[in-house]
């Protein structure tokens, strides 16, 4: 059996998807200590896994020292990286929407947009037919509307109440976003085996969690 | 944006060392040697084309070129890749005197890189084109070929996938509704981006048992052990036979063991018309290269004899070579002092007939001996006393 390598990114998304590879069948201890490692070894099952940010996950995979990977669509779409995306593991769902002060009209001329996604917002009001200008940020966007940075922001929304909070209003859906487990195109091929029983084994349990949920 | 300083090189750019250039000097001998023994000619085409004609018909995306303009005006470009230059001089040239062709290169081309690291904007790339046989036995030929030749270079970790756009268009024709859908489709396949294809047959509202076929077909057709595992979704065709008997050849080859089909496998390019290949390695993230038959491109060109080939990048394949043993030559170097030039002269002919590396230095000339030392097996230092007996 092949080494397999996983990229995935720290915090929240790795104990779900963590959580979905226990489920799966998946010989792993039941704890992993988080502190501060950057890579874990799971002797049992030839996995390692090595962590970090979520932004960086395709990085690994595309240059192919992670043989797969766990990331958001948002990351995927911003960077369109050269991977295979094989599954929908239906976890960290959120969307991308723009937002802005209520009862606000874009400026005609120059539209400004802040963002932490500038290649997504930028397709997509290209797409509908708008020219604007990108602001990229690196967080805290929400400020951007409120201090007259930008009309709009092109943000990840999963409850809303931080948009509620900073007095902010969702204007348009842009696209639904959850996590996909994505592969390099080398390791899909050279451990083709390895890989393709993860994937049936995650969506088997991906398929009974969405119909439990129903 | 700050100046450029003196030791910078263009994005991309790079330098080939003195121990690289012996690794890729020997991939490109042993290569030449083994490709000419199978009929194929090498051939050199210019680094600079013009845009209207190569650099428009070439397969690699327009903001991956490199552009310059000439005297004239005319936009030129840095070659992307050497199947096109080579149309261009087969269709003028080399087809009016037989046919078909066999070529051969071994030849930088040039991708502008966009901001980030790690891909080279030049590289070296070496591959075969086998030009106005349109039978199944050349693209046979050219498959055998690349993978023997991946042999012949002690490669033995490597993966080939082959598809056929005619097998994957009837397919995604036979079961859509729409010119859209199918392009829609296609798209999702060429970014490899299967959760997206589930989605969109989703979204289309197909009637259920075509969505359904969609569906199971893009879990079986990524990796295909056998052609016959494929029949069942594939009314009969000719790509289907054409590839039944592709199959029958390649088994007769011995080489059926490396290979598996993908039918989901396709390429941006409309030039891919018939059958196509990926070949994989392990040691290297990236495809270590790709071929396929690319008749549409000789059309633009006004030929339609047809061709096909393949070619392999190097610096991919010298990574999956990486832990193979090297083996370290022997290198002589002869210190002389300025009076014993003569006899040091005699001592570096001597040993260069006999065989070996032998480099000539004036000691006085040294600024760190042993520093300069360290790279040879063995040094000589020429006497005085053997000045005088001579």
């Amino acid at each position: 059996m092949n080494d397999l390598t996983i990229a995935m990114p720290k915090g929240r998304i790795f104990e779900e998807a963590y959580q979905v590879l226990l489920e799966a069948g998946f010989n792993l201890p039941e704890e992993v200590e988080m502190s501060r490692k950057l890579m874990i070894e799971i002797p049992e099952e030839k996995i390692r896994f090595i962590l970090s940010k979520p932004m960086d996950v395709p990085v690994y995979v595309e240059h192919g020292v992670a043989d797969i990977g766990i990331a958001g669509k948002d990351v995927l779409l911003e960077q369109q990286r050269e991977v295979h995306e094989l599954l929908d593991l239906k976890i960290s769902n959120c969307y991308i929407a723009s937002a802005g002060l209520p009862d606000t009209e874009m400026n005609e001329i120059a539209p400004r947009i802040a963002t932490k996604y500038p290649n997504i917002a930028m397709k997509y009001y290209k797409g509908i037919g708008e020219q604007v200008e990108i602001i990229e940020l690196n967080g805290s966007i929400e400020l951007a509307p409120m201090i007259g940075l930008a009309d709009r922001i092109v943000d990840i929304v999963s409850t809303g109440r931080t948009l509620k909070e900073n007095g902010l209003v969702e204007y348009e859906f842009i696209t639904a976003v959850s996590s996909r487990l994505i592969a390099n195109p080398v390791s899909y091929r050279m451990k083709g085996e390895r890989i393709m029983d993860l994937v049936r084994r995650l969506k088997k349990c991906v398929n009974e969690q969405k119909s439990n949920r129903v | 944006m700050s100046s450029i300083k003196m030791f910078e090189k263009p994005l991309g750019m790079r330098d080939t060392f003195p121990q690289i250039f012996e690794k890729v000097e020997a991939v490109r001998q042993a290569g030449r040697d083994f490709l000419c023994k199978r009929g194929y000619e090498f051939i050199k085409t210019p680094a600079v084309e013009y845009f209207d004609t190569v650099g428009k018909a070439s397969a690699i995306a327009d903001t991956h070129l490199f552009k310059l303009v000439d005297s004239q005006g005319n936009t030129l470009v840095l070659r992307p890749d050497m199947t096109t230059p080579i149309a261009r001089v087969a269709t003028s040239k080399l087809l009016k005197e037989m046919i078909p062709q066999r070529l051969a290169y071994f030849a930088s081309v040039f991708r502008a890189q966009e901001a980030e690291g790690g891909r080279p904007a030049e590289f070296d790339q070496m591959g075969i084109e086998l030009i106005g046989d349109q039978s199944v036995f050349a693209d046979v030929e050219v498959i055998v070929t690349a993978m023997e030749l991946l042999k012949h270079l002690q490669l033995e970790s490597f993966k080939m996938t082959i598809g056929h756009a005619g097998i994957l268009n009837c397919i995604l024709q036979d079961y859509t509704e729409s010119i859209d859908q199918q392009a829609t489709l296609r798209t999702l396949l060429v970014q490899r981006n299967y959760v997206g294809f589930e989605e969109a047959v989703e979204s289309f509202d197909l009637p259920k048992a075509k969505s359904d076929t969609l569906l199971q077909f893009i879990e079986e057709a990524m990796d295909v052990k056998h052609i016959r595992d494929i029949e069942k979704y594939v009314r009969k065709n000719d790509a289907l036979e054409y590839m039944q008997q592709l199959a029958q050849l390649l088994e007769m080859a011995d080489l059926a063991d490396y290979v598996a089909f993908d039918f989901t496998l396709s390429s941006h390019m409309s030039y891919y018309t018939g059958m196509l290949f990926e070949v994989f390695a392990s040691g290297s993230g990236f495809p270590l290269g790709n071929g396929g038959r690319y008749d549409g491109l000789l059309e633009v060109f006004g030929s339609t004899v047809g061709a096909t080939g393949f070619s392999i990048r190097v610096d991919r394949l010298l990574e999956t070579l990486n832990g193979q043993s090297e083996k370290q030559q022997d290198a002589t170097v002869v210190l002389f002092e300025e009076e014993q030039f003569e006899v040091a002269l005699l001592k570096v002919k001597t040993l260069r007939a006999a065989g070996k590396l032998a480099t000539l230095q004036l000691r006085s000339s040294l600024v760190d001996e042993e520093a300069f030392l360290a790279y040879f097996t063995e040094v000589v230092v020429v006497r005085q006393e053997e000045v005088g007996s001579e």
